[in-house]
């Protein structure tokens, strides 16, 4: 039996790419999420890169990485027979998971209230834009728009050009995780209440709480933010946290307080090891320390001393002292090396999912395991991504579609 | 419509940061009783984030600290000392949720892991985030969010592709990893409400920073591609840009998923002629010649408030936002209407804003915030008022300073 937290909780997953990771993480939990897809399968499956380098909607790697834990199901929810199947699947199931604008739950005839006359203890979780109502709730926004408009954008990237994003969608990581809390919440509130209850996140809102609290502090300070490149500022100096290596980038940081001593005073013996500390390091009173004291040039100079230091060393190197000798530096890794690292071989954080239809390309793809490690119950993908329409006979024949029903929606387009 | 779904839950906090404590708001905005457990002779990092001699109200004039840690009180406990040690064991029997963000193996030095402390509490949970995990060789690295973003190959991700790697701001495993803790905590406590029993949680900030990028992961173990930085750029969508407004360091952003959308902004624009090139009716198109079609917009947007662009194109159907800076954040009416920022009174602060989390519950009420705790200013009430302990023995560890 599986004995998994979410065993049981039936998870209707309509969400585009913002919910992606939301129905993830409630899928390695042990929710049984159905991830319903229009009959001609969801756009990012045909997104590349894909993998092997041939476009083929089973083998989109965004779709691939993203979608595992979950069965799939298609559903052509623009047409009535679609709704009453999707209203249907409903009674049997205890969340529906969409993203997309307010309202479009609503222009189909499947909002929360309709939903939950079916089934009182429904929870429905969106993530739109920007929350299911007020002033801006009919805006549009993906990625790069909620993270402009949660004040995450314009601090990021260097002072002389427009600011950037991570290639990859933080803004959709971070409604994805909340979305999940507030299912999972939701969850935990009916098993007091008996009641399901719509839960709202809004794109732009998860995207405050990355400044880490800036955009409150703001009411005090003033402080409107600004770009600083690779490292911070500190009053009127420019403090480096990007240093170039040998071979690539590690992060290293003057400021941390009590904590970052230790590991300053260690990076300082190492660089007098090889004679390589000038007098503004190794003379330093390191217990008067405070990095909000130090003048542009004390910066400066501290700083050159650091960087001639590092370009002398690889990113492993410098890596395996950081390691060694608790110095707080870190590497600047890629999709590469992150693949290589000891510590995560250690604690078996990826999995390899079998791709049996991928079978020409080893039909084997790794892909993140546990979120976290549980000392009970278990917590993984069990499930690759999968096909498309791969579970309909198995799910349509759950809510009482025989075979030739199902083979007839498929002639009809709906399934 | 209920009064917070976790009213009655106890949650103990133990550790500092940001990341910790942006975990158990989650709780504590739920009405759960947040406990933390602060020391005087170390205090929370971020209580001297921004600290120099002399700032006045030392470690209660930091505003981070504030900003992250409304709805808690704070017990000032010694624990270098065996009797300090002995209290915190005794308020972590007293708790439902213990969260904790030391270096892995210091609670256990404490006698105040889980193996230790679920002998007597079998329904607890605790949740242990650090860097990397309470196991593997290299456990005991120890870091901050700005480490732990590099690690998990954010900060390759996000920069100039002509130019060093920067991280997005704000150092992003501070906060993806507080919301994998609430889930996680939320999940245990699903579990032991069904069960009876706890659970020990093991989060490391570096592995769900991974989770969350398992594109650039897969692409590169499925094709040996390294996914690299592209600025504000997509490789999916053109437009797909920030773009200068009027005003000094002031963007907007524009975004063309597909080609209704570029015909959308094109009758937004007037249908100028440059716009008419059939080259960029496809996104293929608009994509190799990303520069030109950036310099063209940004000839129209450069005259234009990002308030002005932004409400434009949005009433013609097209995504574009203003690329806010803090201030702006209190003047957006959408947050606003979500009542996002909270005001309250903080004895050696003043007036300051708090926040909110980003999601509305329609049947729980979120808890109007109560400012953060003064360091130790409830260990009286947390220790004789929760706790139970006598008067005696209160005053006689104060005196022995075992609550400091």
């Amino acid at each position: 039996m599986d004995e998994r937290d979410l065993a049981g909780v039936r998870v209707l997953d309509l969400a585009d790419e913002p919910g992606f990771l939301a129905g993830r993480l409630l899928g390695d939990h042990g929710a049984d999420v159905v991830k319903i897809e229009p009959p001609e399968g969801h756009p990012v499956r045909r997104r590349p890169p894909f993998w092997g380098g041939v476009s083929d909607p089973e083998r989109g790697l965004a779709w691939l990485a993203q979608n595992t834990g979950k069965r799939g199901i298609t559903l052509d929810l623009s047409r009535p027979r679609g709704r009453d199947l999707f209203l249907a699947l409903v009674e049997h199931a205890d969340v529906v998971l969409a993203s997309g604008r307010p309202g479009d739950l609503a222009a189909i005839g499947v909002a929360g209230d309709v939903l939950r006359a079916r089934n009182p203890r429904l929870i429905v979780c969106t993530i739109t834009p920007f929350g299911t109502a007020g002033p801006r709730s009919d805006w549009r926004a993906s990625d790069l728009t909620a993270l402009a408009m949660g004040g995450n954008l314009r601090p990021t990237g260097d002072p002389d050009r427009p600011p950037i994003r991570c290639r990859l969608p933080a803004a959709y990581f971070h409604a994805g995780l909340e979305a999940a809390v507030g299912i999972v919440f939701a969850l935990y509130a009916r098993e007091n209440t008996g009641r399901g209850q719509d839960v709202d996140v809004s794109l732009q809102e998860v995207m405050l709480m990355p400044n880490i609290s800036l955009a409150a502090q703001y009411a005090t300070t003033g402080f409107r933010g600004a770009r600083a490149g690779a490292g911070y500022r500190v009053g009127d100096t420019f403090q480096r946290e990007i240093w170039r290596c040998r071979d690539g980038w590690v992060t290293f940081a003057l400021r941390g307080g009590a904590a970052r001593i230790p590991g300053l005073i260690a990076l300082v013996a190492w660089m007098a090891e090889q004679e390589m500390a000038p007098p503004c390091l190794s003379e330093r009173d390191w217990r008067t320390y405070n990095h909000n004291l130090l003048s542009e040039s004390e910066v400066d100079e501290m700083s050159d001393a650091f960087a001639a230091f590092f370009s002398t060393r690889t990113r492993a190197e410098l890596y395996a002292a950081a390691v060694e000798r608790k110095l707080m530096l870190a590497p600047v890794n890629d999709a590469r090396s992150i693949g290589e690292s000891e510590q995560l071989a250690a604690r078996e954080f990826f999995v390899e999912l079998g791709y049996p239809h991928s079978a020409d390309l080893g039909g084997v793809l790794r892909h993140p395991g546990a979120i976290a490690k549980l000392s009970s119950s278990t917590l993984t993908p069990a499930l690759r991504a999968p096909r498309l329409g791969e579970h309909n006979a198995a799910i349509y024949r759950e809510i009482g579609l025989g075979a030739a029903e199902i083979a007839r929606l498929a002639e009809e387009g709906v399934v | 419509m209920i009064d917070g779904i976790f009213a009655g839950l106890k949650v103990l906090e133990l550790g500092g940061g940001a990341a910790g404590p942006i975990s158990t708001r989650y709780f504590a905005d739920q009405r759960a009783t947040v406990v933390r457990v602060e020391s005087v002779r170390r205090p929370d990092f971020l209580r001297l984030l921004h600290w120099k001699p002399g700032t006045p109200g030392g470690v209660d004039a930091s505003l981070h600290f504030a900003c992250l840690n409304a709805n808690k009180r704070s017990v000032a406990l010694d624990l270098t000392l065996a009797e300090g040690r002995a209290v915190a064991r005794r308020l972590a029997l007293w708790a439902d949720v213990v969260a904790e963000s030391f270096a892995p193996g210091t609670m256990a030095r404490w006698g105040l892991d889980w193996p230790s402390l679920a002998g007597d509490r079998p329904d607890l949970v605790m949740v242990s985030t650090c860097l990397y995990g309470q196991t593997g060789p290299e456990r005991e690295y120890a870091g901050f969010g700005g480490q732990g973003s590099a690690i998990a190959g954010f900060n390759h991700l996000t920069g100039w592709p002509d130019r060093e790697p920067v991280g997005p701001f704000g150092a992003i495993t501070d906060s993806l990893s507080p919301r994998a803790a609430a889930l996680l905590v939320g999940t245990a406590l699903l579990h032991r409400r069904r069960t009876g029993r706890g659970r020990h949680v093991d989060l490391s900030q570096v592995e769900v920073g991974v989770y969350c990028l398992a594109e650039a992961t897969g692409t590169f173990d499925a094709n040996g591609t390294v996914l690299g930085r592209m600025g504000y750029r997509s490789p999916h969508a053109a437009p797909h840009a920030v773009l200068p407004a009027r005003g000094d360091d002031r963007w907007v952003t524009v975004v063309c998923h597909d080609d209704e959308d570029w015909r959308r902004l094109r009758a937004a624009l007037g249908d100028p002629d440059w716009a008419r090139d059939p080259e960029l009716d496809t996104v293929s198109g608009r994509l190799a010649r990303a520069d030109d079609v950036e310099a063209r917009l940004a000839d129209w947007t450069r005259e234009r408030s990002p308030g002005d662009i932004a409400e434009h194109l949005q009433a013609n159907g097209v995504e574009a936002g203003i690329v806010a800076d803090f201030g702006d954040l209190h003047e957006d009416p959408q947050l606003a209407f979500r009542a996002h920022f909270r005001r309250l009174a903080h004895p050696v602060i003043g007036e300051h804003a708090v926040e909110t989390g980003a999601i509305r519950f329609s049947d729980a009420a979120d808890r109007e915030p109560a400012r953060a705790p003064l360091l130790g200013e409830h260990t009286e009430e947390v220790l004789c008022g929760l706790l139970g302990m006598s008067g005696d023995e209160y005053r006689a560890l104060d005196a022995k300073g075992v609550l400091r």
